[in-house]
């Protein structure tokens, strides 16, 4: 009797862990991109495939050269979203303060001004240049409850086909909150 | 044509509809949502002087006494694509009514600018000014497109959006219009 009332605790405590946070995985029919996103604290955060083609076509669109873009479009890219639908108040991030896990082994995220400055040449049109920066996912926001959100571009900076998992880091009123999704793939 | 081949031309046809739409992804689009956050207290508004499509200068000082949106966008992001439709209806319900909107296009040309509009149902007749070098983003403090200001008569922020909303939605023009009255 004793171990089956442990039981039901643990899994009372099991189901209490998550109950207020979900990581679901879809696959899109016609381009086979894979989406990861997971709801957490009143958050919601995911990340979509972005192919090498996709991010070369949008970047030379915007005055970059594929030679220009290429390292960027080869670096694992997602269109990463993050909203705040009904956190217990704002959130504030850093996406530089994220963690990238490979392997057991953790490092942090490639910033943007890092990718501006690997991208900024004699040749490099600035108006491409800014597209870049402002395409690319917030390195710090702010998000009120209610809807506040982005919808950018972030690079991994892994090789095609690796797997990882994501720690996104936020706070509120300076006490932290986490989330990780799990088992992200870069595109082949 | 072996599984390879159809894939890589799958592929290209896709990169060639995303080049020419310019969206990057339409997968997984979260809901907009029609929320404005209200600044308490009010901030100044910082200074805006830019060129229209008209080569005319607007300056946002000259609007003083009026209600006036101000959102920065760019034809490449999916969500300013998408809250357009809805600014110009906010518009057409408003423009009546005390209230200006600005649309501040970063970094791009009249001619992409333009063209794009053509794309846009209803398509926007507020006007649309051009920030070349993005040097009003961070005067404004914005850190990702769309943001969308509302400014009061007494040029004071009141309200801020960050990512795309429904701006034609009901709550948001009642707010809007009860600031100019």
């Amino acid at each position: 009797m004793k171990n089956i009332i442990t039981a039901l605790v643990l899994g009372l405590f099991s189901l209490s862990c998550y109950a207020n946070t979900s990581q679901s995985y879809t696959i899109d029919s016609v381009t086979g991109v894979e989406t990861w996103k997971i709801y957490s604290q009143g958050v919601n955060f995911s990340l979509t495939q972005i192919l090498p083609e996709q991010a070369q076509a949008f970047y030379v669109n915007r005055g970059f050269t594929l030679k220009q873009i290429k390292p960027y479009s080869s670096s694992c890219v997602y269109m990463a979203v993050l909203r705040n639908d009904n956190a217990p108040g704002t959130i504030h991030f850093e996406s530089n303060k994220w963690s990238v896990f490979v392997n057991g082994q953790s490092r942090l995220l490639t910033s943007v001004d890092n990718w501006v400055q690997q991208l900024t040449t004699s040749t490099t049109k600035k108006s491409a240049l800014i597209a870049f920066r402002w395409a690319q996912f917030p390195p710090e926001q702010e998000y009120e409850p209610g809807g506040d959100w982005n919808q950018g571009m972030l690079s991994i900076g892994l090789a095609p086909g690796s797997q990882f998992d994501i720690v996104a880091r936020w706070d509120i009123d300076g006490k932290p909150y986490n989330v990780k999704l799990r088992g992200v793939r870069c595109v082949r | 044509m072996s599984g390879k081949q159809s894939s890589r031309i799958r592929t290209l046809l896709l990169v060639l509809t995303l080049s020419l739409s310019g969206v990057t992804l339409a997968a997984e689009i979260p809901p907009l949502t029609h929320k404005l956050t209200a600044l308490n207290p009010p901030i100044n508004a910082p200074s805006l002087r830019l060129k229209n499509m008209d080569d005319e200068i607007v300056d946002i000082k000259d609007l003083k006494g009026k209600v006036v949106v101000v959102n920065f966008w760019a034809t490449w992001c999916p969500p300013c694509r998408r809250e357009m439709g809805s600014l110009e209806r906010l518009h057409l319900a408003t423009k009546d009514k005390n209230v200006v909107i600005l649309a501040v296009n970063i970094g791009e040309d009249v001619d992409t600018v333009f063209s794009f509009m053509g794309q846009v149902d209803p398509s926007p007749s507020f006007p649309i000014l051009f920030d070349l070098e993005a040097h009003s983003m961070k005067l404004w403090k914005v850190h990702g497109l769309p943001t969308t200001y509302v400014i009061n008569p007494e040029g004071k922020i009141v309200y801020r959006a960050i990512g795309g909303r429904e701006f034609d939605h009901p709550d948001i023009q009642k707010t809007v219009i009860d600031l100019g009255n």
